[in-house]
């Protein structure tokens, strides 16, 4: 007679448990369950943002012509005399952020030099704690330094500077966004293999070539990402922006006056008394969609240029 | 491994000593130490001009730091100290008047593993005369170098496409032309072919013979017959001391010291 | 002997290498690379100085130097009608200065007086009620305080401040960040603002934040470590948290708005706030987590499977205690994140102003950011001591956060 080759393992004790192996099942659903949180995070995050901004538009006061073209946003003004034109946004949220890159990028990338290249280890490990806090400090008390601090000082440089103006705005949040750019392109430069370096200098390069022309340009796709995902940063900021830069849609390239970025406008909008359902609500959600929009797409293209230029070395 | 050690106070052994009008780069009594543990014990060796000399050994005998202190580029290591004297022209490199960028200059380096930058090949070998300043015709330069380093026919229509897309001997070959742009005196080479196939090692051990012509080669090879084929003197050093060096057809064929002898019949390393 | 390179030498000097333009050129191009380094050493600096002085604006802010005249006590409470929402400041002080007996004209026409009249006295909305006139109350304030000067302007102008004080006034230092500070609570009148409410809401939000996104953060991390097979399902959730982590906090706002707000009709309370918070921070978790986990040696691992450990009990008793060290680091570290964020709960309808502080998760509340935001926006000297003492408290605790993640980080770095 012969045994089946269960029934064997089982006289000798070395069968599958039935319940243990139920419970290992059920922790592994448990936790797929967890990582799918993620998942419907984001289906949340577009069914949000595209069902209000659906309804948004297919309300006969708004017109997609209108939207994009438009060069006013007064949402809040009664029916006859209401805009919906984003280009103040758009164009008050852009002035931000250049002033933000044009601060942070040069610094940024010399800090990461100079850490990467130049400095001891001593120095970058009690430097790279600091560039960690200046990240960690909570963006409405920088909004509040930019309001009490630097924009008192600017209106002393800059004639015609209003209290609220994005060149406030911009220059503090382009040290908000120097730690970014930092460290990502740290880690690109300190990637580049020790042979590219023994290379240049073994043809007679000096130190400072050696980073300017042979490390630098092997970790350009590193950190030109840094730069693309600093720009996404800046433009999805808001403290900063609606304490120090305003809260009133201009459309104008002046710095100096005072504007409106798409994210203080959402806070303006969310902290007033329009009921929900209403088109001035609504307007919230397509200018959020429209800010979603814009920050995915820079982080996708960061990631790509990482994937496609990214140095081969080898 | 060879667990030989070295008597104190070893006297290298030299045969037909290269007489000093023929010298152009002299080492008196180098030593080097890493940290604590020295790696190079008073080493003495003269290097004669437009021929090949080799340095051969076992792994760890410091052959490759001994190369890389005629280029001075074991400065780049922290925590190195050298003692003695190099002699290049008649200077002393280690001194202190002497910056370590200009060394470079006047004496190239292979190394083991192609190295060429992600740049193109144009690039690649213009980057040295770049760097000095080079006024001349760019293009006249870029292709002497690469006929010389017996490239120029593979790549003639291909010197804006990266380098990185030749294949391995070629980018050794690349990398030997882009030495050769800044027209060193002195082509230092650390084991240039051990991370190439037989075709590609034997196409640049011709490369060697042809450029000899123009520059003094020093090389450091593991491969007992490269050195055989390649050098017309050859150094044997173990566990930091040169124990003998002398014409490579004698090392091979009668060496006089039975370290020597044991490692050429290759009974170790 | 001396170490390499030695002493120069008149005759290597002399001797030198190449010509004299290419020995110039050398030293051009060594000037070049010192300025250069220095040049790359000034970023560092500066935020350094950025993060100093921002330290030292906020801690000298919170102390000012005031004109205090003894007691007027009691709260006195005028009413006014005013025909439209706004623009009736001037018209209701007008009215309540003309019942007190005093002449509008001296308030009214004088910036200063004016700054005055507004330390001393809130023009509030109490209520209005359609179709009526809408009511407004002239709060004179229990304060005694005449006038507010900041500290280094104090310092300055002393003398005159002294010369100037009328009889039974007195000038004093009022510190803004004391013990009391936290046990007011928020206020129209700057000299009775506290963050005590605004604490114990930070405390309860940040309570249900991490009760949320722990387990599901460390969960995913090890679902995706442990248990998931390398497939195209596995690589879609990895670079979706990928990008969550880089979606602005604000969109959080209005995901938790539309779904935990109304959708789930959760109203402005603790448990939409933990919710939208723990979404916020859930990528951060997730990545500090698997790479806390992927350092774990697979030697562990091989070693527990040998025994015959089956795959949780490897996860539970050999991965996760060693990797605790980087997992609490990382939680630490996004919870300081939490903490300061102001935006999402601006969206989700944190109230800068309530009476009490929250009881249970579906209570109205506000938090530490938001009642400094809602100072800061009242755009007034006095408000703006009061928003100092509570950005103070808040970088307090971050750096106390900030330091136990250092610690943990340094101290068990050399596990392996």
């Amino acid at each position: 007679m012969t045994k089946s080759p269960r029934s064997l393992a089982r006289a000798a004790g070395l069968h599958k448990s039935g319940r243990r192996h139920l419970g290992e099942r059920a922790i592994a659903a448990l936790l797929f369950l967890a990582a799918s949180v993620s998942i419907v995070t984001t289906l949340a995050v577009i069914v949000a943002l595209s069902a209000e901004t659906v309804a948004f538009f297919a309300d006969p006061a708004v017109t997609f012509r209108e939207f994009f073209t438009a060069r006013e946003w007064t949402p809040l003004f009664p029916a006859t005399q209401r805009v919906f034109g984003i280009s103040p946004l758009i164009i008050g949220t852009l002035m931000v952020t250049s002033v933000a890159l044009v601060v942070g990028l040069p610094l940024g990338l010399g800090s990461a030099i100079y850490l990467s290249e130049f400095a001891s280890a001593r120095t970058r490990r009690t430097v790279m704690p600091i560039l960690e806090v200046l990240a960690g400090i909570p963006t409405v008390v920088l909004g509040y330094f930019a309001l009490f601090f630097v924009t008192p000082i600017l209106r002393d440089v800059v004639p015609g500077l209003n209290l609220f103006n994005p060149l406030s705005a911009g220059l503090v949040m382009g040290f908000m966004i120097l730690p970014t750019i930092s460290s990502i392109s740290t880690d690109s430069m300190q990637a580049v293999p020790r042979s590219l370096r023994e290379a240049g200098y073994g043809l007679g390069a000096s130190r400072y070539e050696v980073v300017l022309k042979v490390v630098v340009p092997a970790a350009l796709s590193g950190i030109v990402a840094s730069f693309i995902l600093a720009a996404s940063r800046a433009i999805g900021e808001t403290m900063i922006v609606t304490l120090a830069a305003g809260q009133k849609p201009t459309f104008t390239f002046d710095l100096r006056e005072t504007i409106a970025t798409m994210t203080s406008f959402i806070v303006q909008a969310a902290t007033g008394d329009q009921p929900a359902g209403s088109i001035a609500s609504r307007a919230l959600y397509a200018v959020g969609a429209t800010l979603f929009v814009m920050t995915l797409i820079l982080n996708v293209v960061s990631q790509q240029v990482v994937r496609r230029f990214g140095e081969r070395y080898e | 491994m060879a667990s030989q050690t070295v008597p104190e106070g070893h006297v290298t052994v030299r045969t037909d000593p290269v007489p000093a009008e023929e010298a152009v780069v002299a080492l008196h009594d180098m030593s080097l130490w890493y940290g604590d543990f020295q790696a190079l014990h008073e080493v003495s060796l003269t290097v004669p001009k437009n021929r090949v000399t080799a340095l051969i050994g076992a792994s760890g005998c410091g052959k490759s730091t001994l190369l890389r202190c005629v280029n001075r580029m074991n400065d780049l290591v922290p925590g190195v100290r050298v003692e003695g004297r190099l002699a290049y022209e008649g200077v002393d490199l280690y001194d202190g008047a002497v910056d370590p960028v200009e060394v470079r200059r006047r004496v190239g380096m292979v190394f083991q593993k192609p190295n060429p930058f992600p740049k193109s090949v144009y690039d690649n070998v213009a980057f040295g005369p770049r760097l000095h300043g080079y006024q001349g015709d760019m293009d006249a330069l870029v292709e002497k170098s690469l006929k010389s380093a017996a490239l120029w026919d593979e790549v003639q229509d291909k010197l804006r496409q990266s380098g990185l897309g030749l294949s391995g001997g070629q980018q050794q070959r690349l990398c030997i032309a882009r030495a050769m742009a800044t027209d060193p005196d002195v082509i230092l080479m650390d084991e240039p072919t051990s991370a190439l196939d037989p075709i590609a090692t034997d196409r640049i051990e011709e490369l060697i013979h042809e450029i000899k012509r123009d520059y003094t080669v020093i090389i450091v090879t593991h491969n007992m017959q490269q050195a055989g084929r390649v050098s017309d003197r050859t150094a044997f050093m173990h566990l930091g001391v040169l124990i003998e060096e002398g014409p490579t057809e004698q090392i091979f064929t009668n060496p006089q010291h039975e370290m020597t002898e044991r490692y050429v019949s290759g009974r170790f390393g | 002997m001396s170490a390499s390179p030695r002493q120069p030498s008149d005759a290597a000097a002399r001797a030198g290498f190449g010509t004299p333009e290419e020995r110039a050129r050398l030293k051009r191009r060594k000037r070049i690379g010192r300025a250069f380094q220095a040049l790359t050493a000034i970023p560092v600096v500066l935020a350094l100085a950025l993060i100093v002085t921002l330290f030292v604006d906020v801690i000298t802010d919170t102390v000012s130097w005031q004109v205090v005249e003894p007691e007027e006590s009691g709260v006195t409470w005028s009413f006014a009608e005013g025909a439209r929402l706004g623009g009736t400041w001037e018209h209701l002080v007008r009215l309540e200065l003309e019942a007190r007996g005093e002449e509008p004209a001296t308030v009214l026409d004088d910036p200063e007086e004016r700054r005055k009249f507004r330390l001393r006295n809130r023009v509030e909305l109490l209520w209005w009620v359609d179709g009526r006139p809408f009511r407004w109350a002239v709060t004179n304030s229990r304060d005694d305080t005449v006038d507010d000067v900041g500290l280094f302007r104090g310092l300055r102008e002393r003398h005159e401040i002294l010369a100037g004080l009328e009889d039974g006034q007195q000038l004093r230092l009022n510190p803004w960040f004391d013990a009391a500070f936290f046990r007011k609570n928020a206020s129209r009148t700057p000299m009775m603002a506290g963050l005590q409410n605004a604490l114990i809401g930070t405390l309860w939000v940040i309570g249900l934040v991490i009760l949320i996104a722990l387990p599901i953060g460390v969960g995913t991390a090890v679902y995706l470590e442990e248990y998931a097979a390398d497939n195209r399902l596995t690589r879609f959730i990895e670079v979706n948290i990928r990008n969550l982590a880089g979606v602005p906090s604000i969109v959080y706002g209005i995901l938790g708005l539309y779904a935990f707000v109304r959708l789930m009709n959760l109203g402005p309370t603790v448990l939409a706030a933990a919710l939208t918070l723990a979404l916020l921070i859930l990528p951060v978790v997730v990545i500090a987590s698997r790479e806390a986990i992927k350092a774990v040696p697979s030697t562990l691992r091989q070693a527990s499977y040998g025994l015959g450990a089956t795959k949780w009990q490897t996860v539970s008793r050999i991965v996760l205690p060693n990797a605790v060290a980087g997992i609490v680091t990382g939680v630490i570290l996004a919870v300081a994140r939490a903490i300061g964020e102001t935006a999402p709960l601006l969206l989700v309808g944190a109230a800068a102003f309530i009476p009490r502080a929250p009881d249970g998760p579906l209570s109205t509340y506000t938090v530490i950011p938001i009642q400094i935001y809602s100072w800061v926006a009242e755009n007034d000297r006095e408000f703006a001591h009061v928003a100092s003492a509570g950005i103070l408290a808040l970088l307090i605790v971050l750096i106390l956060l900030y330091v136990a993640a250092f610690w943990m980080r340094r101290r068990f770095e050399r596990s392996w």
